[in-house]
């Protein structure tokens, strides 16, 4: 969910660059420490960075016919962290804006913190709550995915909202109508998304579970477990 | 290609009319044209500048106007959603229409209609700068803009291998969907959840492989965590610096103006 170039006025689109500010700051600091203590980050971190674009830019197979396309950050933010997919979201961004025409430069603040920030984290958080409480990850993925997904279109009717608060109610009343007209196409969407990020998390540990492995986010004994039940 | 946009804008970038003008100006052009756009308080300004950007992107760079039409309509549906929410949810004014539905009243007022159409206007200047950046400047141009506004290193390396790599698995994509669909595999909706699933995965692990070829190769060349690029040659002249500043002088004035809106 996009915001599009030149819709927030000012001092709306300046905010929401303030805000997301910080984390890419410090997605830059992680992403320092990651690059020098282990030098194969870079090109992984890139096509890691690609492969979101690239799944960004595929069509779901939608419910009402309307043109959906997954966030993918989701599943970013459960390999690499919340910080570090921030900064790939900021680069990803960009290249929607210059490829597809998708966003803009001047909402490039607000739709980083709705797609790069608010839904990472989110993700991120479901994911290790669950790892903590040992649910079966393949469920914790899907949570995380629909949910990054879900949070992303709340913040954007959040942050429209706030920019045309309703002359009746505010900017409560306003969130509820940007909420409820995005909801016929974004709910089913993050649904989608969750299934087809779990399933896509099920056949990588099917097929090259090393991968998911080295960068930490199972071990060895859970993958063997996850591969056994489904043998 | 039904599924899969892989017409990026930046094939039309890399072969536009204004490819050799420098960097600079086209962004300052762009950018600066976004900012009026979306600082102003009446549509004149949104309007003139999506016009003048229109006539520069279609007649001077020579970029397909069939395909400039249908990239402004990419946002339509995004425009249309969001611009009905602010029609019926500001106010102020005489009502002009009302809607009865069995739970509530949608009533749109005059002012809220001016609001709506001044908003209109910002998203479609807005865009034009956004789509004259987009197919006049390749990306590989940026990179060394990026480099003089000091950001890390790292960051800028990032930007590139990613920017490669999205062109060497976009293919790989566009081929495992068209094997996909040759054997059914988008045929019901429960299969093609299936099928963009496995599309997906199989595409990340061979991405994740890249990746570490990548690496093999960058160290073969001795990459020690900076890719040089070279800078650009040329400088700007003062015959491409004065119609910008120009055009933007005017689409300032007219945004600051204290014209009347409604013009009535």
């Amino acid at each position: 969910m996009h915001i599009m170039e030149g819709f927030l006025p000012s001092p709306w689109w300046q905010i929401w660059f303030i805000l997301s500010a910080p984390f890419v700051i410090m997605g830059f600091y992680a992403l320092r420490r990651m690059v020098h203590e282990n030098r194969e980050a870079l090109p992984l971190l890139a096509v890691a960075g690609a492969f979101v674009f690239v799944l960004s830019s595929l069509k779901l197979p939608s419910v009402t016919g309307s043109c959906s396309h997954p966030t993918g950050t989701g599943l970013g933010s459960v390999l690499f962290g919340p910080f570090i997919t921030s900064v790939l979201a900021l680069i990803v961004l960009v290249y929607q804006a210059l490829f597809l025409a998708h966003g803009g430069f001047s909402t490039l603040g607000a739709n980083l913190f709705s797609m790069g920030i608010a839904g990472p984290v989110v993700a991120y958080a479901i994911f290790v709550a669950g790892k903590k409480a040992g649910i079966n990850e393949i469920v914790t993925i899907f949570f995380a995915a629909a949910f990054a997904n879900i949070i992303t279109y709340v913040v954007t009717s959040l942050q429209l909202a706030l920019a045309f608060p309703a002359e009746v109610g505010g900017i409560m009343a306003s969130f509820v109508a940007f909420g409820a007209i995005f909801a016929i196409t974004q709910i089913p969407l993050a649904i989608i998304e969750g299934l087809v990020i779990a399933l896509v998390f099920k056949y990588i540990v099917q097929l090259k579970p090393e991968i998911l492995i080295k960068i930490g986010v199972i071990t060895q004994e859970r993958a063997e477990r996850l591969r056994e039940g489904w043998a | 290609m039904q599924s899969i946009d892989h017409h990026f804008l930046d094939d039309y970038a890399c072969r536009n009319a204004l490819r050799g003008i420098d960097t600079r100006i086209k962004l300052i052009l762009g950018l600066g044209g976004i900012l009026i756009a979306i600082s102003a308080d009446t549509p004149y300004a949104p309007l003139f500048i999506a016009i003048i950007l229109s006539i520069v992107t279609v007649f001077i760079a020579q970029i397909p106007a069939r395909l400039y039409l249908a990239l402004l309509f990419i946002p339509a549906s995004f425009a249309l959603m969001s611009v009905v929410v602010i029609l019926f949810v500001t106010g102020g004014g005489v009502p002009i229409v009302t809607i009865p539905l069995p739970w509530l009243t949608l009533t749109a007022t005059d002012a809220a209609a001016l609001h709506a159409l001044l908003i209109l206007s910002r998203a479609i200047g807005g865009t034009c700068g956004l789509l004259f950046i987009a197919l006049t400047t390749p990306v590989i141009e940026l990179f060394s803009i990026l480099r003089s506004l000091r950001l890390p290193d790292e960051f800028i390396d990032l930007a590139m291998l990613l920017y490669r790599s999205i062109f060497v698995i976009i293919g790989e994509a566009v081929a495992i969907y068209n094997a996909q669909v040759m054997r059914n595999g988008y045929s019901s909706f429960r299969k093609g959840i299936i099928a963009i699933s496995m599309l997906a995965s199989s595409l990340f692990i061979r991405a994740w492989d890249r990746g570490e070829e990548l690496m093999t190769a960058m160290d073969l060349r001795c990459y020690d965590g900076k890719f040089e690029i070279l800078e650009p040659t040329t400088a700007p002249t003062i015959y491409q610096f004065f119609p910008v500043l120009l055009f933007l002088s005017i689409a300032g004035i007219l945004a600051f103006l204290p014209l009347p809106f409604p013009p009535l």
